[in-house]
């Protein structure tokens, strides 16, 4: 008996030590993917988050003086593994950050059940954006849908009237998930929406997929590609020889490295996004000065210099500013899940909290209520010149009036197909 | 309906000559390079009864070899040759440390240590080279990167150069392998040994020195396939996923015949890619290339169980 009691008592300390939380700290757990076919473009993703995180605990000593514990759970970008992951980090987790959207499918009942907020910044199921059915779940600042509107908005009605657009995507439920938008714009607008899904092992090897789009000559092509699906999207564009400056990837296809494979064939491709990288902001400095300097980060110069290193940043950014908001609502500094979901729909990113973060420029302004989980930020549309990415519009927003009454229906479908679900009825 | 499968399709083709030689021709360089892959497999099977697991990340590992080693300043052709080394080193080590320790094991033990292979040839590769997408030395191993571009009947057929190359750098070796295999001492020492494994050994064949050389000969293919297909879309672990075209390249083919894996390549790429654009895309939604080869090698294996060129085995019992 005493040697069972031994043994449990090991056990419950194996279990503390395995979430790797000790008193003083919030645990906000990042279910990663640094390896795996995906690992191109989560790398400086996860790179961005981590160095910021890190910067917080070193110059602010974490927020509100309790360090954040930003432990990385490895997925490989694959549900399985993302949903062992979530089972694995969720007892003392304050948040969960799936990073791929089938994960993101996958865990939203659970979240539900364990009332412990998903945070999927750009990503995930589109319809999260309504927090009275989606309780604990943010795509803040912008959803997939927010994105397909902006860039149909960008291309404008006029020009899209009557023409043929072929949406080239990864045939998996992140590439699927702009499909209910883009159908019924196509329909309100007079285009012809011409799906082409390329599957996983296609990734590399897209050929096919560009000669369906050499024969159906679409004049324009729209990309949502992830990992190593962009770059061999863009080396099959160069070599049928599309027009760069009609083709236009989601935030996701928009990676420094995918197009430094093509360097200048790729002039002219554009990509949509929540983020900007501004390589003189305070907040880099910062990091140079806690995290690069102090042997912390794993990221290098080339790749801090790019858009998706930046964009971790500002992932991160919408979660330390969650929990900020939760630590002042609440008056504690060790807050819980429960009070990170507050401090996640009362985000209020102005212009003045943005230069008082040093993060001017880096992400548009957006703000989240209790009902609206995604804050609606809008994006830049960016440009390849050939070495980097460059701003070629002003803030695009997405049309609210098309989109909202779409996630509304869409989240009641789903609550009603996975009832009994909990809905809220005190936001308005 | 029945227009759309049986007519149609034939029209189009007649319709635009160019563009069918364009799919052909994707499908031939896709094919090859099917073809390439699925012959690690069959060399390793045939001299030891081994299904190397690890051949997709050998693929992997080998371009990312090669691109690390020229990122350190080493001149490309250098690295091309420390990168064999690297391959001679890694099958050395197999032999020693895996397939050694594991003789007269089951058929399925011996599989299940190729998955192990592979398994820490992935975390290996991920600590030393990272898992970013890397830019293939194309140009610094003087592989040109322009096209061709030919008008036949008046269409349009582009061949890129480095397509070009790969083919007939996968010829060459596939000729120089068969040549190897046919001609030399050690070749035929590799053929007898798959023949008949007893028979081998009793006349002196070292079983320890044939595994390593076709583990080898399986990196050097590997070093190939990854400089071709690293040279259309980057290097990176994706990359491991194209291994898994080999598979119904083998049941095709049969595990155990190199003539096999190279037409079995051959018609699974060109075939898979008039499927897709003729019938997949118009009546299916497209996105039918990640099933075609599985289903034609069912069908074959329905027909003929040994796969198109495998030897048939008799068991009197």
């Amino acid at each position: 008996m005493r040697h069972l009691t031994r043994l449990a008592a090991v056990a419950a300390l194996g279990a503390v030590m395995g979430t790797g939380v000790v008193a003083q700290e919030l645990f906000a757990p990042n279910l990663s993917y640094r390896t795996g076919p995906f690992a191109a473009t989560g790398i400086p993703l996860m790179n961005g988050q981590r160095d910021y995180m890190n910067m917080l605990n070193a110059r602010d000593g974490g927020i509100g003086g309790v360090k954040i514990n930003f432990e990385e759970c490895e997925t490989g970008y694959s549900t399985e593994k993302g949903v062992e992951c979530y089972e694995k980090t969720k007892g003392q987790a304050i948040v969960t950050q799936p990073w791929s959207t089938g994960i993101t499918l996958q865990v939203l009942p659970k979240t539900n059940v364990d009332e412990i907020p998903i945070l999927a910044p750009g990503y995930g199921f589109s319809p999260m954006a309504d927090g009275k059915v989606f309780q604990w779940a943010f795509n803040t600042p912008a959803s997939y849908w927010d994105a397909a509107s902006m860039m149909l908005r960008y291309i404008g009605d006029e020009n899209l009237k009557g023409k043929k657009v072929a949406f080239l995507h990864l045939d998996h439920p992140f590439g699927k998930e702009p499909l209910p938008l883009l159908e019924k714009k196509a329909a309100d607008i007079g285009f012809e929406l011409l799906p082409i899904p390329v599957g996983l092992k296609e990734m590399q090897n897209q050929s096919a997929q560009w000669l369906q789009i050499r024969r159906e000559r679409p004049d324009y092509v729209i990309m949502w590609g992830w990992g190593a699906m962009n770059a061999g999207a863009i080396t099959e564009a160069v070599k049928t020889r599309f027009p760069m400056d009609k083709m236009i990837g989601v935030w996701w296809s928009g990676h420094d490295a995918d197009l430094k494979i093509v360097g200048a064939d790729g002039k002219g491709y554009k990509s949509i996004s929540f983020s900007y990288p501004v390589l003189d902001a305070p907040v880099m400095a910062d990091i140079k000065k806690y995290v690069v300097d102090a042997g912390d980060s794993l990221s290098n110069e080339e790749e801090m210099q790019g858009v998706f290193y930046s964009r971790g940043l500002v992932i991160s950014m919408i979660l330390a500013e969650g929990i900020k908001a939760a630590q002042a609502h609440t008056g504690k500094a060790e807050i819980s899940a429960s009070d990170l979901r507050w401090g996640l729909e009362n985000l209020n990113v102005t212009d003045a909290v943005l230069a008082d973060l040093g993060m001017t420029g880096m992400v548009p302004p957006f703000q989240t209520t209790c009902a609206n989980h995604t804050g609606h930020s809008g994006g830049w549309m960016l440009e390849w010149d050939g070495e980097k990415f460059v701003k070629v519009s002003d803030l695009l927003q997405a049309e609210a009036e098309v989109i909202q009454p779409l996630e509304a229906a869409t989240a009641a479908e789903y609550a009603t197909a996975n009832a009994p679900w909990a809905v809220s009825e005190t936001c308005n | 309906m029945l227009n759309d499968i049986f007519i149609k399709p034939f029209v189009d083709m007649f319709a635009a000559p160019d563009f069918l030689l364009q799919v052909l021709w994707e499908g031939l360089v896709s094919g090859i390079l099917y073809a390439l892959i699925a012959l690690g497999f069959v060399l390793i099977y045939r001299s030891s009864r081994i299904f190397n697991f690890a051949q997709g990340i050998m693929v992997v590992f080998a371009a990312l070899t090669l691109v690390g080693l020229h990122a350190m300043g080493v001149p490309a052709w250098v690295a091309v040759v420390l990168t064999l080394a690297v391959m001679f080193g890694l099958a050395v080590t197999i032999e020693r440390v895996v397939l050694r320790p594991l003789v007269g094991q089951p058929d399925i033990i011996l599989f299940m240590a190729t998955i192990g292979i592979t398994l820490f040839l992935i975390g290996l590769g991920e600590i030393i080279f990272g898992g970013e997408n890397k830019v293939m030395i194309t140009e610094q191993l003087g592989i040109p990167t322009g096209s061709v571009v030919l008008e036949p009947w008046g269409g349009l057929l582009i061949l890129e150069q480095k397509d070009i190359t790969a083919v007939i750098v996968a010829a060459l070796l596939v000729v120089g392998l068969l040549l190897f295999l046919n001609k030399t001492r050690m070749g035929r020492a590799i053929r007898a040994l798959g023949d008949d494994h007893q028979a081998a050994l009793s006349v002196g064949i070292s079983l320890q020195t044939i595994w390593v050389l076709v583990w080898f000969i399986a990196g050097i293919i590997a070093l190939v396939t990854g400089v071709a297909w690293g040279a259309r879309a980057g290097v990176s672990f994706a990359l491991e996923v194209i291994a898994y075209k080999a598979l119904p390249v083998l049941m095709l083919g049969g595990l155990e015949s190199i003539t096999g894996a190279i037409i079995g390549g051959l018609m699974i790429g060109m075939l898979e890619k008039l499927f897709e654009i003729y019938w997949g895309q118009p009546l299916l939604g497209g996105n039918t290339e990640t099933w075609f080869a599985f289903v034609l090698a069912l069908i074959v294996l329905l027909f003929r169980p040994q796969g198109l060129f495998g030897e048939k085995i008799i068991e009197r019992v």
